[in-house]
């Protein structure tokens, strides 16, 4: 067997995928109430443009875009809007939100389905994607049609379907293409169309062996991709799959590539074929904190509480929840919070798995810098950051740093390296933004 | 729908890897442990009483100083100080009175470790500079308790043959004033110069006498049998140092254990035989990179020593330098300088020059191209 393809750096987190990767994507019906929040997507949140008392039907628009990196919001459900405002949201304290009391769980298309999509403009289909509400499902939330609107001069020659799911205990994007190859396919073949690209790709780890056989039977090109974190960032794909580096602080469309989620191209398929806007998702419920881990379909304004109880509700040592993976989500402090379109999973850590929170002093072991995908000296820049020298942080790199979290997760003192990281980064930027420069 | 519940924030990633700081002080204990039975078994019991008392001395040290510095207390469960007091103990040697290691153990702690900030700010090495305190300190006791090997005794002229170096009948009685190897190589580059400036006076009859003491005692050195004692530890040293087996024993455990990132060592061990190799001889590339390996100590130096994480650079660049630089500087002291051993000082010299290598050195990010200027 040959040498699978990866990235230099990482590291192998214990996977803890079989708690879930052999169960079938679960069905749950929309709650008596879904809390849909205005900001789902990277970039402006969405205006409302309903109020208390009013009528929704399914795939309304109840939030309209605001500026270019926008995206519209779409009642999933028909029922009756109880407020318009602040609630608690995954990935922050609280998020503008609109919650709607549901009298009608039907769903039908709210667009022209266009089954026949070969033959008409890219254009018309990047209109229908942004139009849908698609962003990027693997916890980013870019909106999708950006990515497809290169700006003028730049060719794109080669699309990536990102199916590697690094983080751990992840199975939803696994299940997706298990259950529902044919819609990712043809979400592939969408956007590689509208790109021009000829033969696009995806790239799976060698963890997904039955994925692997399932898309080549299909016909896919499968690149099979060894097990690291965090493979599954986009410019790591990238140089797993072909070799090409995106350049330090510039973009993969200028080296000529896209990359798009599995979840994505399902997403897209949706939208363009089957007419229908973006306003749910796979999403996977797991950790020793919960009974019966599982992989679950819903509505996007799910309460995550509505979702743990689906698998089976908390076991007596449940200690942490978290939106996402454990390499990169945020912790949760309430299970009201909903799922939103980047809520790729739903963990909750018993007390014997989650990391001790102690911090030690650094003791310069270099396992940082081993293991730094981008290449970076983690322990220096964190250690600059401690003692407030931006200069020096910026000068070791610190804007590169995609916070994956493989740095601290390798630290045997246990530092917050991702946190110092930050924490320069947003001192640098500040001073970058008032013109003082850093 | 079900009742809300509450948890507590946390900061990503929620998972770590299982290595932590005290488990990397264990490992490096346990690894350090055959070389101990070796002394033992070599140098008899007392070692295990020195070796106990520095131990002992480092940590009594260190809880005193985060007591006196107000720090948690608990701090000195991380294992450093333990792993301190081992290597100062395995670098002294045999003969030396108790409260030799205790007081370079309290050296170390204080001195080189705490009044720098404690794990992770000291700058030098704690345990060498404890070395370097008792050799500047003591000298006559540091150089006058080798013992022989299984004599449990202070080496002495006759000793050697039970030592498994073996006597070669070049050697009068009043050659061998050193007693460990290095200190018979050391002789050699005197005799060596001793016999230049003879033949420049004219005295050819005594060059050549001390010609042929130096490379018989040269060739005993790089005898198969001196080599299989240096390789066993069968030889005079300090108390962890001789044994070359046990050690890379440890340092195969640490790297079974990923512990041990293998550039350091690798570029340290290299650059000594090769540097050895060139001017460790009489003359240029005549050295015998093998002995220079095997003696004195280097492998102690360059698995638990060279390797020490705070003390040397994080970058992958930084580690090669700083290992090629350990092993030049090594063989520059014990070719030209005032002792025959040059590890410790060659390393402690590294050490200061390792923040200025991690600035030097700093790696490309993903993605960036070296910019010219």
């Amino acid at each position: 067997m040959s040498r699978e393809r990866s990235f230099s750096g990482g590291t192998h987190p214990p996977g803890n995928k079989e708690l879930s990767r052999s169960r079938e994507i679960v069905r749950i019906p929309a709650p008596d109430t879904v809390t849909v929040s205005l900001c789902t997507h990277l970039g402006a949140p969405s205006t409302p443009v309903v109020k208390p008392g009013d009528t929704v039907t399914f795939g309304q628009v109840i939030g309209e875009r605001n500026g270019f990196i926008s995206l519209p919001t779409h009642s999933p459900v028909g029922g009756k809007v109880l407020s318009v405002g602040e609630a608690p949201m995954p990935h922050r304290r609280m998020g503008p939100a609109v919650v709607i009391s549901v009298t009608d769980r039907q769903e039908t298309p709210v667009f022209e389905p266009l089954p026949n999509w070969r033959n008409l403009q890219a254009s018309l289909i990047i209109d229908r994607i942004r139009d849908a509400g698609v962003c990027g499902m693997g916890g980013a939330c870019f909106p999708t049609f950006v990515k497809l609107s290169p700006p003028q001069g730049k060719k794109i020659d080669m699309l990536i379907i990102n199916g590697v799911e690094c983080e751990p205990y992840l199975t939803a994007d696994h299940r997706l293409m298990l259950e529902n190859p044919t819609d990712v396919i043809e979400g592939m073949n969408i956007l590689a169309m509208v790109l021009g690209v000829k033969d696009p790709c995806i790239g799976i780890e060698v963890n997904k062996p039955d994925a692997i056989t399932l898309l080549r039977n299909a016909g896919v090109r499968v690149v099979p991709l060894a097990v690291s974190y965090p493979q599954g960032a986009e410019k790591q794909l990238i140089d797993a799959v072909c070799g090409r580096k995106v350049p330090a602080g510039g973009l993969p469309l200028d080296i000529g590539v896209v990359v798009q989620n599995v979840g994505t191209c399902a997403a897209v398929a949706h939208a363009v074929r089957d007419g229908m806007p973006s306003v749910s998702r796979i999403t996977t419920v797991s950790g020793r904190g919960v009974s019966n881990p599982g992989n679950f379909h819903c509505v996007v304004g799910t309460p995550v509480s509505v979702l743990v109880e689906a698998a089976g509700g908390y076991t007596p040592d449940a200690e942490r929840l978290i939106s996402g993976g454990p390499m990169m989500g945020m912790a949760m402090y309430t299970d009201e919070a909903p799922v939103t379109k980047g809520t790729s999973g739903v963990l909750v850590l018993s007390g014997s798995e989650v990391r001790d929170s102690a911090e030690g002093p650094c003791i310069r072991c270099g396992k940082c810098v081993d293991a730094c995908p981008v290449n970076l000296c983690p322990s220096l820049i964190a250690k600059a950051s401690e003692y407030g020298n931006w200069t020096m942080a910026k000068d070791y790199g610190a804007l590169n740093c995609m916070a994956c979290g493989t740095c601290s997760f390798v630290c045997p003192a246990g530092r917050y390296l991702v946190q110092y990281i930050k924490r320069a980064q947003n001192e640098i930027r500040a001073a970058a933004r008032s013109g003082k420069g850093a | 729908m079900p009742e809300a519940r509450r948890f507590e924030l946390a900061m990503s990633p929620h998972v770590s890897a299982t290595a932590t700081t005290r488990r990397v002080m264990t490992d490096v204990s346990i690894a350090l442990l055959p070389a101990l039975a070796a002394a033992v078994y070599f140098f008899g019991f007392r070692v295990l009483l020195l070796t106990g008392l520095s131990v002992v001395a480092a940590v009594l040290a260190e809880l005193l100083c985060l007591r006196f510095m107000k720090k948690p207390v608990n701090i000195v469960l991380d294992g450093s100080a333990v792993v301190t007091g081992i290597l100062l103990a395995y670098n002294v040697p045999p003969g030396v009175p108790w409260w030799l290691p205790v007081l370079g153990s309290a050296f170390a702690i204080v001195v080189a470790k705490q009044a720098f900030g404690g794990l992770g700010n000291n700058i030098v090495n704690p345990a060498l500079l404890g070395r370097a305190f008792l050799m500047a300190s003591f000298p006559v006791l540091m150089t006058a308790g080798w013992w022989a090997p299984l004599a449990n005794g202070p080496a002495g002229n006759d000793s050697w043959d039970q030592s498994g170096i073996p006597s070669a009948d070049l050697l009068e009685a009043d050659v061998i004033t050193g007693a460990t190897p290095l200190n018979l190589l050391k002789q050699t580059y005197t005799w060596d110069t001793g016999a230049t400036e003879a033949l420049e006076g004219g005295d050819s009859e005594g060059a050549e006498a001390l010609r042929r003491k130096a490379s018989g005692v040269r060739a005993m050195l790089s005898s198969e049998q001196t080599r299989l004692s240096l390789f066993l530890g069968r030889v005079g040293g300090c108390i962890g140092e001789t044994s070359a087996l046990m050690l890379v024993l440890g340092a195969l455990y640490l790297f079974a254990r990923k512990v041990l990132e293998p550039r350091l060592p690798l570029f340290y061990l290299g650059a000594v035989a090769l540097f050895g190799w060139l001017f460790g001889g009489p003359g240029f590339f005549q050295g015998d990179p093998l002995f220079h390996l095997l003696s004195g100590g280097v492998i102690l130096g360059g698995f638990f020593m060279v390797t020490d994480m705070v003390t040397t650079p994080v970058t992958k660049t930084g580690r090669i330098i700083f290992g090629v630089g350990a092993g030049l500087l090594t063989m520059v002291i014990r070719r030209w300088g005032g002792y025959p051993e040059g590890c410790s000082y060659s390393i402690l010299l590294m050490n200061l020059a390792t923040p200025l290598i991690d600035r030097y050195t700093k790696p490309l990010a993903f993605g960036e191209v070296k910019k010219n200027d």
